[in-house]
């Protein structure tokens, strides 16, 4: 039995979802959070009430008339697959816009059960709703519930199970003017009547409130860019600097540093294990995934503060923010979601891209999303931020800042190139604040830190035996005495002189770099399983082994590179999915290695002579590429301006 | 007395006249109850960024948006 969860946009339908069914999706308190259908059966507690029921989460809509691509998810799946029943998700605080859609559903012929959802908001508000006589008037049951306090939600599935058992035909609502041209005044008509008939208000919505003068300051434009970017300085510097780092550290140099390796190190003399393998569970599995592992409480802080944010229904006010920024490189406040999104990883943040209906301003986006450093990022700029730069609590943070720079330049030079013009318009809206939930917060930071183990114990140690065998083993399967005859070193070494410009060229800099492109985590476990493996260090100590490797300038150039080529391959796919077309991705890819490549460039060689007073190696070379930077970018915008070639197709 | 949104006066409640642009937007502004004879109200205008209030909710829209929207006085 399939029951299919369908509502407005930001009106719980998610949230309700995810405590029915027990699955800790995404949930935000904004809208366009939910951008494909998702699929569960219901947990053991209201399976008993409803045998078989599979629940199905569809993205936001206000109307079955789809405007945006997953609103039409939503009315291709209640309209082709016929589920057996709906629950609509009425926003009750908003409850004239709401039943606009209501109305659309229930001429489907589906069984619906409405959800009155955010009872307390109505209570708060001092509103009263009939429901008695609504539901008699829309001739479908109502049940009212508080979904993020899972109050009301045994009955609402027992409405539903009791509904998709009867399968009766729904009764459509009559009223006048149905079926003429002007059908859509006149279900508003309808509707206007249901609402003022069975809603007493008690408030004047239009009324200033406490919200309101919240927004005057935090969404102006100049104090609400300040305070996000210290709202957004807390948070980092609090995860990587603050309480996150303090813990990371203990897990960096205490447990996995000594303890597990010590552990490990007696107990396989004990028994007697195989050197070859003993060194390949220690120094490769261990050192590795430890490497990696041990910046597990910083993302666990990070995503903590991340989902307090979420739930207050801040970002909501950061998308209007920066929409009259973004308007000026563009893009839209709507891209600020999929950057907000991405935060946490690329993938869903470029998949939340197809909220953007301009097909320009979706491509830009998706190319520039991934630009926001994302969680995996964060263990390499914790683990530079700690070695180099261990006194200042702005290195980590000011990578945020450089981000959204590079966005802005590159979005200006994409838009250059492509000869894109902003055609859209933004509409966002604004959910009243709430006090942000901590067990929403925790299951977030939970769900994060069960998918980062998962991904440290799977791709992450595969790769890292694969670092490990080619930084022990050469090409004729001996072992090597010294890694530099490896065949890591081998690779590395075809791929370090193109990083000469950049200031790192040894060749495990570039291997770190080049298994980044699988799971930017790697970064870090490739450098411990080649770097500080071989020494008796732990690889996040500050001043330690890898200042042999890194200048703090160059240490910096090797961050920029890392974060500003192109994402991991899980991100690349998503951006495929979204570009739809090959040469798209090829023009991203393209794009986004030349700007990784250039500003870490860029860093290092003037990084070198400001703070070193002299040249740094390949200071010739990097003039060259500079040269050749510049040519290719002014012939690429000169064939756009002179409008030889038409890029843009504008949808509308 | 005709005028934009973006004109109109911060806590003044207006009825809309018409709104202008194409008809995919006026179509979703509709769904939200944004339409000829419905009301609206200017709650905020902070730089480009306009906050308006329609029925129950609160909105952020653009200016491009907010110039599109002609109000009517309410009354």
């Amino acid at each position: 039995m399939k029951i299919a969860l369908a509502g407005n946009p930001n009106s719980g339908k998610t949230t309700l979802f995810n405590a029915i069914t027990g699955k800790t999706e995404y949930v935000g308190n904004w809208p366009g959070v939910t951008v494909e259908k998702r699929e569960a059966d219901l947990n053991r507690k209201y399976r008993k009430i409803f045998p078989e029921g599979r629940v199905v989460d569809l993205p936001g809509a206000y109307s079955i008339a789809p405007y945006t691509s997953e609103e039409a998810i939503t009315s291709d799946f209640v309209v082709n697959e016929h589920p057996d029943v709906i629950i609509n998700i009425v926003d009750a605080s908003s409850l004239e816009r709401s039943l606009y859609f209501t109305t659309q559903l229930l001429e489907l012929g589906i069984p619906v059960v409405v959800a009155l959802n955010k009872q307390d908001l109505v209570k708060r508000y001092g509103n009263e709703i009939n429901i008695d006589g609504l539901s008699k008037a829309l001739q479908c049951r109502i049940v009212p519930i508080i979904a993020n306090e899972g109050v009301g939600l045994k009955e609402l599935i027992k409405a539903a199970a009791e509904a998709a058992k009867e399968g009766k035909k729904q009764p459509a609502p009559e009223f006048e003017g149905k079926g003429t041209e002007d059908e859509k005044y006149a279900r508003q008509k309808y509707v206007k009547e249901l609402t003022n008939k069975y809603l007493k208000r008690n408030r004047d919505p239009s009324q200033i409130t406490l919200s309101d003068k919240i927004d005057r300051i935090v969404a102006h434009p100049v104090a609400g860019l300040i305070i996000f970017a210290v709202v957004m300085w807390a948070v980092y510097a609090f995860s990587i600097e603050g309480l996150g780092g303090y813990l990371s550290e203990y897990f960096n140099e205490t447990l996995f540093g000594e303890i597990i390796p010590e552990a490990a190190n007696n107990f396989f003399e004990s028994i007697g294990l195989h050197p070859l393998l003993h060194s390949l569970i220690v120094e490769g599995a261990i050192a590795g995934v430890g490497a990696v592992v041990g910046f597990l409480p910083l993302i666990m802080v990070l995503f903590f503060c991340l989902g307090l944010l979420e739930d207050s229904g801040y970002m909501a006010r950061v998308a209007v923010v920066m929409d009259r920024y973004l308007k000026k490189i563009g893009l839209s406040g709507r891209s600020i979601i999929p950057m907000i999104v991405g935060s946490g990883c690329s993938v869903p943040g470029v998949m939340s891209t197809r909220t953007i209906e301009d097909v320009n301003e979706k491509r830009m986006t998706t190319m520039l999303t991934p630009y926001i450093p994302c969680g995996a990022k964060l263990p390499i700029i914790a683990l530079f931020a700690a070695v180099f730069f261990p006194e200042s609590s702005l290195v980590a943070p000011s990578m945020y800042l450089v981000a959204f720079i590079v966005i802005a330049i590159g979005g200006l030079f994409l838009r250059k190139i492509f000869g894109w013009k902003s055609t859209s318009v933004f509409i966002i809206e604004l959910p009243e604040y709430k006090l942000p939930s901590v067990k929403h917060a925790f299951r977030h930071m939970i769900k994060h830190a069960k998918a980062f183990i998962i991904k440290a114990s799977t791709i992450i140690l595969v790769m890292n035996t694969f670092v490990w065998f080619t930084q022990a083993y050469g090409w004729n399967l001996q072992m090597v005495e010294d890694s530099s005859g490896s065949i890591l070193a081998s690779i590395g070494n075809v791929i370090a002189p193109l990083l000469i410009p950049l200031g790192f060229s040894k060749w495990q800099p570039a291997a770190a770099a080049f298994t980044g492109f699988v799971a930017k985590e790697n970064v870090v476990s490739t450098l411990a399983i080649t770097i500080a493996a071989s020494s008796e260090e732990v690889l996040s100590l500050p001043g330690g082994v890898l200042t042999q490797f890194f200048t703090p300038v160059t240490a910096y150039a090797f961050l920029v590179f890392n974060l500003f080529t192109p994402p991991c391959f899980a991100a690349i796919g998503a951006m495929y999915t979204e570009l739809v077309e090959r040469k798209w991705l090829l023009r991203a890819l393209a794009f986004q290695f030349s700007v990784g490549y250039l500003l870490a460039m860029l860093v290092t060689q003037i990084g070198t002579i400001i703070l070193y007073g002299k040249l740094a190696t390949g200071f010739v070379a990097a003039c060259i590429i500079l040269i050749l930077y510049a040519i290719v970018i002014y012939y690429l915008i000169k064939r756009t301006s002179s409008g030889k070639i038409q890029f843009s197709t504008v949808t509308r | 007395m005709n005028m934009p949104l973006a004109k109109a006066k911060v806590g003044q409640r207006a009825i809309i006249k018409s709104i202008s642009g194409n008809e995919k937007i006026r179509n979703f502004l509709f769904t939200l109850g944004c339409c000829e004879g419905e009301e609206i109200t200017l709650i905020s205008a902070l730089g480009g960024n306009y906050i308006v209030n329609i029925k129950d909710s609160r909105y952020a829209i653009d200016k491009r948006m907010a110039n599109a929207i002609e109000l009517v006085e309410a009354g």
